[in-house]
C-alpha cells in the first residue's frame, strides 16, 4: 500500500530561472500544442488532423503512381517539387490553417486575460509576438515543407528521385527554403489579419476572404483587362507559390513569366516589412487589460 | 522596513491626456491597498510596475529597480493576477498554471509539481483537472491567484480579486490573500475599489484620485490621520452647552447628535476639551482620538 502526500504546503523556489528565452520556448512549445489540439477537446484535434492529412494526399498518390508504373509514365504525372502547390489539395490546405491557427493563438489572447498574464511575465510585447510568430511558422512548416520534402525522401528511396547525393541535397534545400519562404509569407499575412480584431470568427473569415479574394480580383483583372503584368504580385493566393518556382529554379506559369523575380522577391519583403509594421502599431500602445 | 516599490513624483502622460501627475508612495512587505475610483490611474500604474509603460515624469523602482529597463527581471519575481474572468475555456487549470509558472522560469518538472501544489493551496486540488470554462467564478478567482503564487515570486499584483464574488467567497478570498502574505511571505498589492475590502485585509493602503496620491502609508497611520480629538457626552442635551463653551474658546468643532468633533492635532486639544467639560459640570462617557475609516480618509482627502 502506497501513500500519496496531495497538500504538502507552500515551498520556496531557488533555484535556476530561464528568463526570457525560457519563455519565450515556453509559449513557441505552448501555441504548437494548441494549434494542434493536444490538451483540448476532440473537436479542437479534428482540423489541424484533417488539414495536415488532406496536405500529404498527392505525395502519397504520387508516390502510388512511382511505385505502380514504370519511369516513362511516371515522368508525365509526377510534377515537379515546385508544382506541388499549384493542386488545389495542398494550397487548400494551406490557406485553411493560416486562416484558422492565427486568429486562434492571437484573438484569443487579447480577448481573454491571457495577453495581461504574458505580458506579467519575462515576455515583453516584442518577445510575445515573435514567439507567436515563430510558433504560426512552424506550424504552416509542417504543410509547406512537410508533403514536398517527404514525397522527395519516398520517391529515392522507391528509385525515382533525385539521383546524387548533390542533387539531393540541392533539390532538399530548395523545398525547406521554398517552405520557408511560403511559411513566412502566410503567417506574416494571417498574422496581420489577426492583429486586426480580437473576434476569431472575423479574422478567419478576412483571411478566407483575403487570400482567395486577391487570387480571384487579380486573375479577373489581368484576363479582362491589359495592365501591367506586375499586378499580379497582389495575388496573395499564388505569389508565394510562384516565387516557389524560382527558388527551384523553374519559370513557373506563363501568365507570370512576365513578373520578374526580383519583384517577386520585393513583394515578398515588402508584404513581411508592412505586416510587421501594421502589427507593431496594434500591440506597441496596448494597455494591459484588465 | 524594506520597501518594494518606490515611487517619486510619477507622472505618465499620453500626447495631451494626463493619465498620472504626482504620485508618491512607498510600498513595504505585507499587503497594500491600492485604492481609486475606476478610472483613477490604478491600472496605468499596475503597468508601470510591471514595466510595460514607461514613466513620462519622476522615479519609480519596483524591487530595488528600474522596472522598465529591467523589466523581465522584475516580471520574473513577480505575479499578476488580472482583473477578467475571461481566462480560456478550454484549458485545464493545472495545465494554466503549469504554463504560467513555466513563463516565469521555472523548469516543466518544478512547474507541474507546484502548480499542483498551488492549486491545492487555494482549495482547488480536487478541480484541478477541470477545464477553466466549466467552473463558477469564485473557482476561476482562486485559480487566478494560484498562477500569480505558483512560481514563487516576491510581489504579486492582484487586480479586484473580488469581483463577482458572493460574501461567503469574497470572505475565503480576502483569507487565502492574508494567508498568501503572513503563511508565504509574499508581498500583495490589492488594487480595490472596495475600502472595506481593504480594511480588512491590507496593511497598508494607497490611494489614487485625479491621477495623484490622495494619501499613503500603513492603514494605522491613515486611520489616525485626522487626529482630531472626540468628546461623547451622556445625553445630547448637554452638548450645547459644551458646543458654546468651544465657541466662546474659538476652538473649532462639530456637533452630532451627543458626540462633539473638536478640531485640532495637538495635545493641549485633549486638555482644553477636558477642561471645557469640567467647568460646564457635563457628565463625559469617552475622550478619545477620532479614529477615521479607510472611507472617511478617501472621502477627506478626494474632497
Amino acid at each position: 500500500m502506497t501513500a500519496e502526500i496531495f497538500d504538502r504546503g507552500y515551498r520556496q523556489y531557488d533555484g535556476p530561472r530561464s528568463g526570457v528565452p525560457g519563455a519565450m520556448k515556453t509559449l513557441v512549445k505552448h501555441s504548437l500544442k494548441r494549434s494542434l489540439g493536444l490538451g483540448r477537446s476532440a473537436r479542437f484535434k479534428v482540423i489541424p488532423v484533417l488539414v495536415i492529412l488532406f496536405s500529404f494526399i498527392p505525395a502519397l498518390v504520387f508516390l502510388g503512381i512511382a511505385a505502380l508504373f514504370p519511369e516513362e509514365i511516371n515522368n508525365q504525372f509526377i510534377p515537379t517539387y515546385a508544382e506541388y502547390f499549384t493542386y488545389t489539395i495542398p494550397i487548400t490546405s494551406l490557406v485553411l490553417f493560416s486562416a484558422f491557427i492565427a486568429p486562434d493563438l492571437l484573438c484569443t489572447d487579447r480577448r481573454s486575460s491571457m495577453l495581461g498574464v504574458y505580458l506579467a511575465s519575462p515576455l515583453d510585447r516584442r518577445s510575445y509576438l515573435v514567439s507567436k510568430a515563430i510558433a504560426i511558422s512552424i506550424m504552416l512548416g509542417i504543410i509547406t515543407v512537410g508533403p514536398p520534402l517527404f514525397l522527395m525522401i519516398a520517391l529515392v528511396l522507391e528509385g525515382s528521385g533525385p539521383d546524387t547525393v548533390g542533387e539531393f541535397l540541392t533539390t532538399g534545400l530548395r523545398i525547406i527554403g521554398s517552405g520557408i519562404m511560403m511559411s513566412a509569407f502566410y503567417t506574416a499575412i494571417s498574422f496581420a489579419v489577426a492583429a486586426a480584431t480580437d473576434r476569431a470568427g472575423t479574422a478567419i473569415a478576412a483571411i478566407l476572404g483575403l487570400l482567395f479574394g486577391s487570387g480571384a480580383i487579380i486573375t479577373i483583372i489581368t484576363e479582362t483587362t491589359q495592365v501591367d503584368s506586375n499586378i499580379r504580385l497582389l495575388n496573395f493566393l499564388n505569389m508565394p507559390g510562384q516565387l516557389g518556382f524560382r527558388i527551384h529554379g523553374e519559370a513557373g506559369s506563363l501568365d507570370w513569366l512576365q513578373v520578374s523575380t526580383s519583384s517577386m522577391w520585393l513583394a515578398f519583403f515588402g508584404i513581411l516589412l508592412v505586416s510587421t509594421l501594421w502589427i507593431w502599431s496594434r500591440y506597441g500602445p496596448l494597455l494591459v487589460r484588465r | 522596513m524594506e520597501s518594494l516599490v518606490i515611487a517619486e513624483a510619477v507622472a505618465k502622460r499620453y500626447g495631451s491626456y494626463t493619465a498620472l501627475s504626482d504620485v508618491n508612495f512607498e510600498i513595504g512587505p505585507g499587503i497594500t491597498g491600492l485604492l481609486g475610483a475606476n478610472g483613477t490611474g490604478k491600472t496605468t500604474l499596475l503597468g508601470m510596475m510591471l514595466g510595460l509603460h514607461q514613466i513620462t515624469g519622476g522615479s519609480l523602482s519596483v524591487l530595488g529597480v528600474d522596472p522598465y529597463n529591467e523589466g523581465h527581471q522584475i516580471r520574473a519575481r513577480m505575479g499578476y493576477a488580472p482583473e477578467h474572468h475571461t481566462l480560456p475555456g478550454d484549458v485545464q487549470a493545472s495545465d494554466f498554471v503549469k504554463h504560467v509558472a513555466e513563463l516565469h522560469g521555472l523548469p516543466p518538472r518544478e512547474a507541474k509539481t507546484r502548480a499542483s501544489d498551488a492549486l491545492w493551496l487555494v482549495g482547488l486540488g480536487e478541480e484541478r483537472f477541470r477545464p477553466m470554462g466549466t467552473m463558477s467564478t469564485g473557482q476561476r478567482q482562486r485559480v487566478k491567484l494560484a498562477q500569480a503564487i505558483a512560481h514563487d515570486p516576491r510581489l504579486i499584483l492582484l487586480d479586484e480579486p473580488t469581483d463577482g464574488l458572493d460574501p461567503e467567497q469574497r470572505d475565503e478570498m480576502l483569507n487565502l490573500i492574508r494567508t498568501v502574505s503572513s503563511s508565504f511571505g509574499i508581498s500583495v498589492i490589492l488594487s480595490s475599489h472596495l475600502l472595506d475590502e481593504v480594511e480588512r485585509v491590507c496593511d497598508a493602503a494607497v490611494i489614487i484620485g485625479e491621477g495623484r496620491t490622495l494619501a499613503a502609508g500603513s492603514l494605522e497611520g491613515l486611520r489616525g490621520s485626522g487626529s482630531d480629538v472626540v468628546l461623547e457626552l451622556e445625553t445630547a442635551e448637554e452638548t450645547s452647552v459644551v458646543a458654546a463653551a468651544l465657541t466662546h474658546s474659538s476652538i473649532s468643532h462639530s456637533v452630532n447628535d451627543r458626540t462633539i468633533v473638536v478640531r485640532g492635532d495637538d495635545e493641549q486639544v485633549f486638555d482644553v476639551a477636558r477642561d471645557v467639560c469640567a467647568s460646564a459640570g457635563v457628565s463625559l462617557r469617552r475622550l478619545s482620538r477620532r479614529r477615521l475609516s479607510l472611507e472617511d480618509v478617501y472621502l477627506e482627502r478626494a474632497s
